[in-house]
């Protein structure tokens, strides 16, 4: 099987000659160093040969002035094109996105004209869509699948602009400013993931973080006001465009409590069942038939803190119980931060494509 | 004024704090207060019973992080007009606790959500905020005179920086005067064990009880 052939079976459910993998996002910095010294490779993807490669749009071509939002800034800090203020911290590895800090450029807006007002960007022109079609074109001609990256759909990126406890407040109060808001970013997400969709990408990755380790981060009945009406827009729009494309979701901590309105609106794929938190062979035995799990390899336990014979044993379980019969992607379930060794990545590789041999 | 209209006026202060109406739980006071009660006793008796409540509905589930949200709004509604009236000392009833995000760590949500329950508890609160280097907990000890450290850790690399704060207090010749206490989503007992912490929690709630215990009171 291709890698391309391999993503799309066994996210379909049906059984591949062995479970699609990556490195899910990424390498932290000091992890990258360690891979490229010990290598002597300078792409992980490439060298572990990773069955996906990721996508984004193309850069912008606005320069948006934020500092009236932002105020003054300590140095090192770079404001993106949302205008979210990353700032930088005492970590040593102060540039990978986990271990910096943020600036809100919302946080002290009043008005629902203060959110219709606010300079969004343009992630929804076209010409920013033009060289994610030459990438995707160019990934399929490896044989790979392409996913397409529509992360912080839109409770993450509405809240970093306004602060999460701000944006929480907000829709405790039925706050006007986070509807404009909130139906601001929709509207682009929903012309990007028709993009990605015309562009041929085979996966498309939502993503909002609403699940702590313990649960929910907000009720049941708060999410489906706020945000599962929006998403599920986002999800018919690309659809609309391709009915066949491969809808992921991914939140940390333990969403274990909407799962089947997931479902209801679409999403085909989980990511990344927190070993920590979620049982991924209890969910397989519950919603097997209808979703396909991506990830399930612990990045708070066994990749930091297990041997290279923990990491082994943990991919044949999960191969052996939420891959019978397909719908299994294995991946770790976060970045992989520093401290992980790197053997354990080693071992993790090498026993998931060892299932092929 | 009557017990029972006494009884009310506590009940409606602690029932407003308690589903997050900070007016009615600033109305309410101003009239305990016109009314003649005394500024601790609603402090003990609608204040502290009140975000007990928020957080004992949060371990078990009916509240989220936004139902606690609200709730720590009120509850600063009210001791905006509470507070000025009690003397120095008094504010601190259980203990005075210094907390914060170890260092290189900048996910404060949860230390929040903790300083939050604390305030509402009886403690005095030092909040250190996020990214916090060892030497500021140890000043916190050794000049604030805190009894309580608190320290919080999103990520497996920034827990480890929990182990460096604990010998630093250790160094600084302070560990002996305060109790130390970690939480976070990848901080376990066992880690806490490891790092000779002197106790864990996984929830807001639970930290409260402990910080409690620690100080030598029921939870």
């Amino acid at each position: 099987m291709t890698s391309r052939e391999r993503v799309l079976t066994a996210m379909r459910r049906r059984q591949p000659d062995r479970p699609p993998f990556d490195l899910s996002f990424g390498f932290s910095t000091a992890q990258l160093e360690t891979f490229r010294s010990r290598t002597g490779a300078d792409d992980p993807y490439d060298y572990f040969e990773v069955d996906t490669r990721m996508v984004w749009p193309g850069p912008t071509r606005l320069t948006t002035d934020f500092s009236g939002y932002l105020g003054p800034l300590p140095p090192g800090t770079v404001v993106d094109e949302w205008g979210l203020a990353h700032v930088p911290t005492s970590s040593a590895e102060g540039d990978h996105a986990h271990l910096e800090g943020y600036r809100h450029p919302m946080l002290r807006l009043e008005s629902e004209a203060d959110a219709a007002g606010y300079p969004l960007p343009d992630i929804d022109a076209a010409y920013r869509y033009e060289p994610v079609r030459e990438a995707i074109e160019d990934i399929h001609r490896r044989n790979l699948a392409a996913m397409a990256m529509l992360e912080c759909t839109v409770f993450e990126r509405a809240w970093y602009l306004r602060s999460m406890e701000r944006l929480l407040l907000d829709f405790s109060d039925g706050n006007a400013l986070a509807t404009t808001l909130l139906d601001r970013i929709t509207e682009r997400r929903i012309a990007q993931a028709q993009h990605y969709a015309r562009c041929g990408a085979d996966v498309i990755a939502y993503g909002d973080d609403v699940g702590t380790q313990r649960g929910m981060l907000m009720s049941v009945q708060m999410w489906r006001t706020w945000l599962k009406p929006r998403l599920a827009r986002t999800i018919a729009a690309a659809r609309d465009v391709r009915p066949d494309v491969l809808v992921f979701y991914h939140s940390d901590g333990d969403v274990s409590a909407i799962i089947p309105d997931l479902i209801g609106i679409g999403v085909d794929i989980l990511n990344p069942i927190q070993p920590e938190c979620m049982d991924p062979v209890a969910l397989k035995r519950a919603y097997g038939e209808r979703l396909s799990f991506w990830g399930t390899i612990g990045t708070q336990s066994t990749f930091p803190f297990g041997s290279p014979d923990d990491v082994r044993r943990e991919v044949r379980s999960r191969i052996d119980t939420v891959g019978a019969g397909g719908g299994l992607f294995l991946a770790p379930t976060h970045v992989i931060e520093p401290e992980v060794p790197f053997e354990n990545i080693v071992a993790f590789v090498d026993t998931v494509k060892g299932e092929g041999r | 004024m009557n017990a029972e209209s006494t009884g009310s006026l506590i009940a409606v202060l602690r029932q407003a704090v308690i589903d997050g109406q900070a007016k009615e739980a600033a109305a309410a006071t101003e009239r305990a207060l016109a009314a003649g009660l005394a500024p601790r006793a609603l402090v003990d008796e609608a204040l502290i019973p009140a975000m007990d409540e928020a957080g004992r509905l949060f371990e078990c589930g009916e509240f989220f992080v936004p139902e606690l949200l609200v709730a720590a709004r009120a509850l600063k509604a009210s001791q905006a007009l509470i507070t000025p009236l009690l003397a120095g000392s008094a504010a601190a009833a259980f203990g005075r606790i210094a907390i914060g995000t170890v260092k290189g760590d900048m996910h404060d949500i949860g230390k929040n959500l903790v300083v939050a329950l604390l305030q509402g508890g009886g403690f005095e609160v030092i909040d250190l905020g996020a990214d916090v280097p060892p030497e500021r907990f140890v000043a916190a000890v050794a000049v604030d005179g805190a009894d309580i450290v608190g320290l919080s850790a999103l990520l497996t690399t920034t827990m480890l920086q929990m182990k460096a704060t604990v010998q630093a207090l250790e160094q600084a010749g302070v560990r002996g005067s305060a109790k130390v206490i970690v939480g976070g989503a990848p901080v376990t007992q066992r880690f806490a064990d490891e790092i000779g912490a002197d106790g864990f929690a996984d929830n807001a709630a639970a930290a409260v009880a402990l910080a409690r215990r620690l100080m030598g009171r029921t939870a």
